[in-house]
């Protein structure tokens, strides 16, 4: 199976629908240093955890991360008088940029956010965890900028996909594996809360705005923006900001989404789903399309490409980012992966034996990578169903264009 | 009362699926399905057996009764 690259973008862009708050100031701006945040946000206000509390709640603020729990709720679950408080700038995901474009671009934001989640709740200290270098350099020099970042420390984490999530992410930060435990223990009954980067900027954006003026935009029930990283078949792809709930094809359109046939949302533990316009990009929205919001992933594959083989190449780029440290998801995912190569060669006997490992690796491993594989899986096989008929007799007559990306420096 | 496993100890033995054989199962790479149900609390003593035969420590027992805490985030 030959695969072209897409092509790697040293800077990515940055668009909005609708008024930029996250992303505010970098349409002219390469990066915001503190005053240049200052003059784009203004200045912080002080808060409390009570204060912080009742915004949350009132702006129903949930995490960004892919999991979407709400952020009051993990403040309070949290236990111990000094607890620690991490950011979770890791961006495993290929497919995602926007804590990438936070953390590089606009770091100031997520800081605002994080520092005062933690005096919130008396950190003993606050930690931004990345992968990317230029993110550490990045927030490290923005925590040189301030004077309210005594407590504030960056750390480079090394490892794949499954390194992080929040369990192994914590591991990792106290000198441990980058792996996810075995046994399931909560995060915050241990004292520490974990959520995504771009959660924290929400955050600073929601103390500035307070609920009311928050909640101007975006549903009811999901006020606010998202931030999406939209890619593959577009003109523009990039990271993007739009109030939740905005139509997908209003989204696609803006994007210049060239002849799609199917949306990967989500990410590769998210859903395939049929480019209906009519789609809602919220997290009920795309839960009523039987898909998932996830980590804000919107990526479109076109009929140039064998969507087949795009998901064959990522089933197998899963399987290999399974830790290795369970059986079923250690087994299971290679054999997933195989039948979804049986069924792009023309084996439409793969099918049966596909939603058979599937089902079988659910729910049976240390962390939900399994899972998310065998929903990233099934759903590609049922929006494909033509496509493997198609395979199976005689093909598409595409090639695999490498539309959904597979790891590489960005 | 549940059966829990670690998965990340697990080896796949069988020893679990040799001494609970009405309830634990083996899938086709030699790993433990285990039931959804709770077991009888006649059958503790056989649970508590395979939980000590296991080579790599890798089962528990759970006791209570709603043996998964509710949705609780990481």
């Amino acid at each position: 199976m030959t695969a072209v690259l897409p092509r790697l973008h040293g800077d990515t862009d940055t668009w909005t629908i609708g008024a930029p708050r996250l992303l505010a100031g970098l349409a002219t701006a390469p990066v915001l240093d503190h005053r240049a945040h200052v003059t784009v946000h203004g200045q912080l206000p002080p808060t409390g955890l009570e204060h912080l509390l009742a915004l949350l709640d009132a702006a129903r603020l949930t995490g960004r991360g892919g999991a979407g729990f709400p952020l009051a709720a993990k403040l309070r679950g949290l236990v111990g008088r000094r607890p620690t408080v991490v950011v979770n700038g890791s961006e495993s995901e290929p497919a995602s940029f926007k804590d990438r474009v936070l953390l590089r671009r606009t770091p100031h934001l997520v800081l605002d956010g994080a520092i005062a989640v933690g005096d919130s709740v008396g950190a003993r200290r606050v930690v931004v965890a990345v992968h990317d270098p230029q993110a550490a350099a990045a927030v490290r020099a923005a925590v040189a900028q301030r004077r309210d970042a005594g407590r504030v420390r960056v750390e480079i984490i090394d490892g794949g996909f499954v390194a992080g999530e929040a369990r192994a992410l914590v591991r990792a930060l106290a000198g441990g594996p980058a792996l996810p435990p075995g046994r399931h223990q909560h995060l915050t009954e241990q004292g520490v809360l974990v959520a995504n980067a771009e959660t924290f900027a929400q955050t600073a954006v929601l103390l500035r705005l307070g609920a009311r003026r928050f909640a101007e935009t975006g549903t009811t029930n999901e006020p606010g923006t998202a931030l999406l990283t939209i890619g593959g078949a577009v003109d523009r792809p990039g990271v993007v900001e739009v109030p939740l709930g905005t139509p997908l094809g209003i989204v696609l359109q803006a994007a210049g989404a060239v002849d799609p046939h199917a949306i990967v949302a989500g990410g590769y533990h998210g859903s395939w789903l049929a480019p209906r316009a009519d789609v809602l990009v919220s997290r009920a929205g795309l839960a009523a399309a039987g898909a998932t919001l996830g980590a804000g992933v919107l990526y479109v594959v076109d009929g140039y490409t064998c969507a087949l083989g795009e998901l064959a190449r990522v089933a197998g780029w899963l399987a290999d980012e399974s830790a290795g440290q369970c059986g079923p998801c250690r087994f299971g995912l290679p054999a997933l992966a195989a039948d979804v190569d049986a069924l792009y060669r023309g084996d439409t006997s793969g099918l049966s034996r596909a939603v058979r490992h599937a089902g079988a690796v659910e729910g049976r491993g240390a962390c939900k990578h399994p899972d998310g594989a065998a929903r990233f899986v099934t759903s590609g096989l049922h929006l494909l169903r033509e496509e493997i008929e198609r395979h199976a007799h005689g093909g598409c007559g595409r090639p695999v264009m490498g539309r959904l990306p597979i790891g590489g420096a960005r | 009362m549940k059966l829990e496993i670690d998965w990340t100890r697990c080896d796949g033995h069988g020893l679990c699926a040799v001494l609970l054989p009405g309830h634990v199962r083996l899938d086709e790479w030699g790993f433990p399905i285990l039931p959804e149900q709770e077991f009888e609390p006649g059958e503790l003593h056989a649970v508590r057996r395979a939980v000590a035969a296991c080579p790599a420590l890798a089962l528990r027992v759970n006791a209570s009764r709603s043996a998964r805490p509710a949705a609780r985030p990481a």
